[in-house]
């Protein structure tokens, strides 16, 4: 899974220790998640969406969606 | 301070119960030892006693599986993935030395060093993959 994580906390100058209280989350799994180590679930991935205020497609992206889609 | 995460006050309140139970468990087995060594204790007195370092053990367990559930989904992983290793070498570990003792004559190691054993494996795999995800 790829993710603009860093873009989209750089644009709103938040720091991870920012978005980890946000989410009510610890800041290694924020750091986690933002460098690609770890996914999140559905529910935490839609509580980061709502954080942003985006979709959860603007925000994830699966390296192999076009081949399961098929 | 920005990042007041939710678990840190279940962090703490983990170590206070951990250290209570351990208190316990040092006063329960100091106790259990000295009565064990200067009376003539009945064989049922032994089992009580010998039973009794469960409570404390089991005060841990609790302490720990409330922690555990406070965690973040991430922290959680690492914590379960920490066990699952542990588990598995001392399942393994019992497993293959069970068969040293038995064919090759090695030194009987007594059941009492199993959870010292496991606690440490579980220490040792979960700092080694909390630094691969660093």
């Amino acid at each position: 899974m790829r993710n603009r994580l860093k873009v989209l906390r750089a644009e709103r100058n938040w720091s991870q220790a920012d978005l980890a209280e946000r989410l009510d989350v610890s800041r290694q799994s924020v750091n986690a998640i933002e460098t690609g180590k770890y996914d999140p679930s559905l529910p935490l991935a839609f509580k980061i969406a709502a954080v942003f205020g985006l979709q959860i497609e603007q925000i994830f992206s699966a390296d192999n969606v076009a081949e399961a889609a098929e | 301070m920005t990042c007041e995460f939710s678990a840190k006050p279940a962090a703490r309140r983990y170590r206070r119960d951990f250290a209570i139970a351990m208190a316990l468990y040092v006063a329960l087995v100091i106790g259990a030892a000295l009565i064990i060594r200067n009376f003539e204790a009945p064989q049922w007195l032994r089992i009580v006693l010998g039973l009794l370092p469960l409570a404390p053990a089991l005060m841990m367990l609790r302490a720990y599986l409330v922690f555990l559930h406070a965690m973040d989904e991430f922290q959680r992983r690492l914590q379960t993935d920490a066990l699952l290793i542990a588990t598995g070498i001392i399942v393994f570990g019992t497993f293959a030395y069970g068969f040293l003792e038995e064919w090759a004559g090695l030194p009987h190691v007594p059941l009492i060093w199993v959870f010292p054993i496991f606690s440490f494996a579980f220490g040792v795999a979960h700092t080694i993959i909390r630094l691969r995800y660093k």
